[in-house]
């Protein structure tokens, strides 16, 4: 996973699935984001600027970490 | 006959990056009663290689600091004389009128201390580059939302229909109904970016690439098979970056003056290229980069520790701030403070680009292709270093060829046939015979990419690569896709695979030496001067792909 969403923090508004530029995210139970297709992902960035609440940390992936 | 639900509209824009926007802004303008249609694969605020950020407005001729002549001198050297004046003579020209319009809408454009804006050089000759700031992409978009422009979003297109010998529309696959849908327009403009994932990224991580991975030539392959050409494919780029992040910095540092250094702490580019040092064109760098590694003295890296604090602050806030806010979290993981450590680099994955480099569908001054009606612009359309002020320069240029055409519907579009065979590959893929996840297939292509088409290249190696993929380009219809997202990671993998096959026949065909690293043949190591200016076109023939010289 790229992505750790601090669940305590997140008020389900769906701003970086919106967002995200590659289609990685959706919407789970409970209105709570998460990685469908974490392959996907570039590290952009855009789902943590996104985030009104601050609740999303990028990880990168482990083949470049 | 007609598709009884299609959407009808008169401008119909393949992709809502910056060359998209533009154009349904200045169509609006020049027409508000003209319908445009924008159809985009992510969400226009965000989506394509300027979706997070771009710290800088390249290229721009600012009156006072240079002149379109200097402008058109600049991309001569950098394409190695091989380019179409009469585009990058619209985009000088127009390029100061896109900075004034940013900075009326809220972009910022920081001024120095005597109020003048902040111009650098990158380029082995002239300041192109403006320093830049703030959300430009996100401005950008709610700039055309004003506009009544319509906007579907998750709406990559996966055909193409004529009407004729003209366009007549696109079919866009909806992502979250997993339903094909068409829209039927008399001009389409496609701005869907370059392809990124052609070669194999050093890390193995297929999306860990340079440019934006979403793009992988998709319009390039529709255009070709509409009857576009294309042309550059042998100018297969790779950018010198950060190791393992591979995604942005290099024109930051270089414009604001980092080093390139090697292991033992030399300056080495004085070596290559005394005279532009940092700023050779990109195929020189590069190659004196893989040369210095070969020689034992890597590993490359941009230095910093020379430059004043406050030039360090820029760079950080340009790269940090604007660009790619994780690029910050990526120098802490890895211990990297920039007025201190050097940074590693190394060469990236080939890519194809139409703004970054010469790859692009062939239009004239106005964006046109050779299909009446199909335009492109920005990373489509080849441009050589046009980059993101050139993509909105030919956006309103196409917006403005489109206005003065007089609105009509397609007569007769091919609509019905185009969606039987769409709908019946889409069950070949849902069925998925092949059994091969399209992740596979990629990474197989692109390690093929790297061994055989990626300099030093040469006629055995090339020859190899088409007779390797022919069995990939045979089966590629059968790759299982169950979901629409990977459907639309299946078109993706396939584009690549086209364009990889295109560069490969255009490799093929320049028979010298050109552009530095990008297209040494070793079996034709020198340059040939009746091969300057001269582009290799790549057509659809009857029996396959029909390539040709032309001098722009």
């Amino acid at each position: 996973m790229n992505l750790s969403f601090d669940r305590e923090c997140c008020i389900g508004c769906g701003a970086c699935v919106e967002h995200c530029p590659g289609h990685v995210l959706a919407m789970g139970e409970k209105d709570q984001p998460f990685e469908r297709y974490p392959d996907d992902c570039w590290y952009c960035g855009v789902c943590q600027v996104e985030c009104p609440e601050h609740c999303i940390e990028v990880i990168f992936p482990y083949l470049i970490r | 006959m007609i598709n009884q639900n299609a959407v009808y509209t008169d401008f119909l824009i393949v992709g809502g990056g910056p060359a998209g926007c533009m154009a349904a802004i200045r169509a609006k303008e020049m027409n508000p009663e003209m319908e445009v249609t924008i159809l985009e694969k992510a969400e226009i605020s965000r989506s394509g290689a300027a979706g997070r950020g771009m710290d800088a407005l390249n290229n721009v001729v600012v009156p006072g600091i240079g002149t379109v002549e200097e402008y058109l001198e600049a991309v001569e050297i950098v394409a190695d004389g091989v380019f179409d004046p009469e585009i990058s003579k619209v985009i000088a020209e127009r390029s100061f009128g896109i900075l004034q319009r940013l900075e009326d809408w809220g972009v910022a454009f920081p001024r120095d201390k005597d109020g003048d804006y902040i111009v650098n050089q990158f380029h082995p000759k002239g300041r192109f580059l403006v320093e830049m700031r703030g959300e430009l992409k996100k401005i950008i978009a709610g700039e055309t939302r004003k506009t009544g422009t319509r906007i579907f979003n998750r709406h990559p297109v996966v055909d193409l229909i004529k009407d004729g010998d003209n366009i007549g529309g696109a079919i866009a696959l909806d992502l979250e109904s997993g339903k094909p849908r068409v829209f039927l327009a008399p001009t389409v403009l496609l701005c869907t970016g370059g392809a990124a994932r052609i070669g194999l990224s050093n890390t193995g991580y297929l999306h860990g690439t340079f440019d934006c991975p979403w793009c992988n030539g998709e319009a390039w392959k529709m255009g070709y098979e509409a009857g576009a050409s294309l042309t550059g494919f042998e100018y297969t780029a790779q950018s010198s970056m950060t190791r393992d992040f591979n995604g942005a910095g290099q024109s930051t540092f270089i414009r604001h003056g980092a080093w390139l250094v090697n292991g033992l702490g030399e300056r080495f580019m004085e070596r290559y290229d005394p005279d532009r040092m940092e700023r050779a064109t990109a195929g020189v760098r590069g190659r004196a980069i893989i040369e210095e590694e070969q020689a034992g003295r890597g590993p490359v890296a941009f230095s910093f520790s020379h430059l004043p604090p406050e030039t360090v602050d820029l760079i950080e806030s340009a790269v940090f701030d604007v660009e790619r806010p994780t690029m910050r979290e990526y120098f802490e993981n890895k211990g990297i403070d920039l007025r201190s450590d050097p940074v590693e680099v190394v060469m990236t994955e080939v890519y194809l680009c139409g703004g970054h480099g010469l790859a692009g569908l062939v239009g004239d001054a106005w964006g046109e292709t050779r299909v009446p009606g199909l335009f492109a612009a920005g990373d489509c359309l080849a441009n050589p270093y046009g980059f993101l002020a050139g993509a909105m320069c030919m956006g309103e240029a196409v917006a403005e060829r489109v206005a003065l055409r007089k609105a009509r519907r397609p007569e007769s579009p091919d609509t019905d046939e185009r969606m039987e065979n769409l709908e019946n590959l889409i069950k070949r893929h849902r069925k998925g015979s092949l059994g091969v996840p399209v992740r596979e297939f990629e990474y197989k292509f692109r390690r093929l990419v790297n061994e055989y088409v990626a300099p030093p290249k040469s006629a055995r190696k090339l020859e190899r690569f088409l007779k390797e993929t022919d069995s990939m380009a045979r089966e590629q219809d059968d790759l299982p896709a169950v979901d629409p997202h990977q459907l639309m990671k299946v078109f993706e993998a396939k584009a690549g695979l086209f364009c990889a096959r295109m560069a490969a026949r255009a490799s093929l065909f320049r028979t010298e030496s050109r552009f530095g690293l990008y297209h040494e043949r070793v079996d034709y190591p020198d340059k040939d001067d009746n091969q300057w200016k001269t582009r290799v076109l790549i057509t659809v023939g009857p029996h396959g792909p029909l390539l040709e010289k032309e001098r722009p």
